[in-house]
């Protein structure tokens, strides 16, 4: 009966350290590209402070620098890794930018970048669409 | 006689109500032609840990050797100290007088009185 | 008068303490990934968890005796160290999970990470146990908790489509990702039936003197007060569904999570969600560090009362002193306060079994409780949770492992 709880407590902590598949990898790219951009609509209309807003960009690039590596290495089954990648590392420029003019409290130029990493993000669901759709 | 599953690890109360741990362990006397009785009861000490296992009963040993009030055995409470057993053991004596919260006046005085706001166990 | 004083405050008391870090991050990781689908497992937690909360109270008013004290006496010190062993194991992870929330709060107004805070947060935590009564600490966190109502006023105001969510009050499966959908599930159940809920519970009703003329009272706060927690709870849910779920974000770090209720409260929500997250985890942190300095004073007979000056309880003191200190190093050494949530959640519902097993033997015992036994349906409700909860954390979490 211990050992018994004992291995459900092992296996608790496998999971919860289980690495991620190449195709969950490819979904969080795409939450944190949402993410980017969901605090950035936020902060243009005044709802999230500076410091937020700027470190959460931040985590998202960092996030996304860390999740295109994995999926160079491990690609998703059926999609154009190079394709993704450079739509990645693109991504990652943008709110890289995003971040630096919330420090200089650049609105207008922080909202072109906005737009563009929307484009950015509609190109990462259809990445993400399709590797489902071929599961 | 009372059951040892009626002593066994119930609350012990001094003279005042103060709470003075639990009983730990029970010694029994065992004659050639009578009942087995109980001459006293344990509190503290090693022979809850033996309970568990020996290894950890050595363990607690050294460790209250190094540090804590300097008490190797359990406190032994005689049974006739015993006034009534309830949901919790009544007993005739003092607390302190028994050696039953030498370690919790130990924390008090060592460590917790050390930091402010901790308050003073007082003197009796 | 007094009574419905107190009945009042009991309530509104469960209300305010009722999330914390783990029913929260659960609950929008449902709602974000699965929408409504999981509210059922909300819903089923909360059931066992008012019938369990009922019980520790009921069992406290009438046999005088916390759950901890009856389980050493009627089980023997051996058996009892193995349930102490494991609970406080998994009780001491939530502690570590619930610390970090209130450094995630921080952080989050401030800007400053985490790890900065770990030791101030920990110095106050203490400081609040070491200087103030039973009845502050209780009440006041709770009180203060209420602002987590704000997750109720978020979830309404994005208009839910309630057929949706009533549909989600029956399970259901998912088409593909049943491992990680049970996993979640597992973990909601786990947060929603925390046993160090059930020890802070039976030992501030022996701290508040509870007699047998407090049952009908006891059965009212843990069904009213444990409901609108489960709502709370829900509307979290709902919440993550309409913000968070749309936008295919996922909750896998603290930030992602603050964003839960601006699209409802735009600036507001930004910083209700940040002071909910902090006086929910204070509470949390408060009563788990409570629990597990009870489990210990109250199994090994030391005197425990959070009334009297810790020089009069030193033993007790030290205990939750040397815990609130341990709990801070995780989060000095930057481990994720989220991943700490998600593990100690799961943790808790495997281990579900060793806490309520004991705990319905006890109930059913006439010596304990008398005519106060507990009735075919507490024991069948009870029972039926805590085997689903085991059964899903068994099949759920090999499959997620192996399959993925």
């Amino acid at each position: 009966m211990r050992s018994k709880r004992f291995l459900v407590a092992s296996l608790v902590v496998l999971f919860a350290c289980k690495p991620p598949t190449p195709a969950e990898q490819l979904d969080s790219a795409l939450s944190w590209v949402a993410t980017a951009r969901m605090a950035g609509d936020a902060w243009l209309q005044h709802t999230t402070p500076d410091k937020y807003t700027r470190q959460t960009l931040e985590l998202s690039q960092q996030t996304l620098l860390q999740l295109g590596t994995k999926l160079l290495k491990s690609p998703v089954p059926g999609v154009d890794s190079a394709s993704l990648d450079s739509l990645l590392t693109r991504s990652r420029g943008h709110i890289a930018q995003m971040a630096a003019l919330v420090t200089a409290k650049n609105s207008p130029g922080f909202r072109q970048q906005l737009d563009s990493l929307i484009s950015d993000e509609t190109l990462v669901k259809q990445f993400a669409d399709s590797a489902e759709s071929k599961q | 006689m009372k059951l040892v599953r009626d002593v066994l690890d119930k609350k012990l109360t001094d003279r005042e109500d103060c709470e003075m741990g639990r009983v730990s362990g029970l010694v029994m006397q065992v004659g050639e032609r009578s009942q087995p009785r109980i001459t006293h009861i344990l509190v503290g000490g090693k022979t809850l840990w033996m309970r568990i296992h020996p290894w950890i009963a050595r363990v607690a040993a050294r460790l209250s050797r190094m540090w804590g009030p300097k008490r190797d055995e359990p406190v032994r409470i005689p049974w006739s100290r015993v006034e009534s057993v309830g949901k919790d053991v009544k007993l005739d004596v003092k607390a302190r007088d028994t050696g039953a919260l030498d370690w919790e006046l130990w924390v008090a005085k060592h460590i917790i009185e050390r930091i402010p706001g901790g308050g003073k166990q007082e003197e009796e | 008068m007094k009574k419905i004083l107190q009945l009042t405050l009991g309530i509104i008391t469960s209300v305010g303490g009722f999330l914390e870090i783990g029913s929260v991050v659960t609950a929008a990781q449902a709602g974000a990934n699965y929408g409504y689908k999981l509210l059922w497992a909300i819903l089923l937690g909360t059931i066992c968890l008012i019938f369990l909360v009922e019980m520790s109270g009921r069992l406290a008013a009438v046999s005088k005796h916390t759950i901890v004290d009856a389980t050493r006496e009627r089980f023997g010190f051996p058996f009892f160290s193995i349930v102490m062993l494991g609970i406080v194991a998994v009780a001491f992870l939530v502690l570590v999970a619930e610390l970090g929330g209130i450094g995630l709060a921080l952080q989050i107004l401030s800007g400053i990470g985490f790890r900065w805070w770990a030791i101030p947060v920990s110095i106050i935590v203490w400081l609040l146990m070491w200087k103030g009564t039973f009845g502050v600490i209780e009440n006041g966190a709770s009180l203060l908790g209420l602002v987590t109502i704000s997750f109720a006023v978020a979830a309404v105001k994005m208009h839910p489509d309630w057929g949706g969510a009533a549909h989600g009050l029956l399970p259901t499966m998912p088409g593909d990702g049943k491992a990680k959908y049970g996993f979640t599930a597992v973990s909601i159940l786990g947060a929603s039936i925390s046993p160090y809920l059930m020890y802070f519970y039976s030992s501030g009703a022996i701290e508040d003197k509870w007699d047998e003329s407090y049952i009908p009272m006891n059965r009212i706060i843990a069904g009213f007060g444990m409901t609108f927690g489960g709502f709370l709870s829900m509307a979290v849910l709902v919440a993550a569904a309409l913000s968070l779920q749309p936008r295919g974000i996922d909750i896998e770090k603290f930030e992602q999570a603050a964003l839960l209720m601006t699209p409802a409260l735009t600036r507001w929500g930004f910083y209700l969600f940040a002071f909910s997250m902090l006086f929910a985890c204070l509470g949390a942190a408060l009563e788990i560090s409570l629990a597990i300095a009870y489990f210990f004073a109250q199994g090994l007979g030391w005197s425990w009362s959070e009334d009297l000056d810790p020089s009069r309880d030193s033993r007790f003191a030290f205990t939750y002193t040397i815990i609130i200190l341990l709990g801070a190093i995780p989060l000095l050494l930057g481990i994720d306060p989220i991943k700490v949530t998600m593990m100690s959640m799961a943790l808790t519902s495997a281990t579900l079994p060793l806490a309520i097993v004991p705990f319905l033997f006890l109930m059913n015992d006439p010596i304990y409780l008398g005519k106060h036994r507990n009735g075919w349906l507490s024991n069948s409700v009870v029972a039926i949770v805590i085997l689903i909860s085991f059964v899903l954390a068994i099949i759920s979490i090999p499959l997620e492992i192996i399959g993925g």
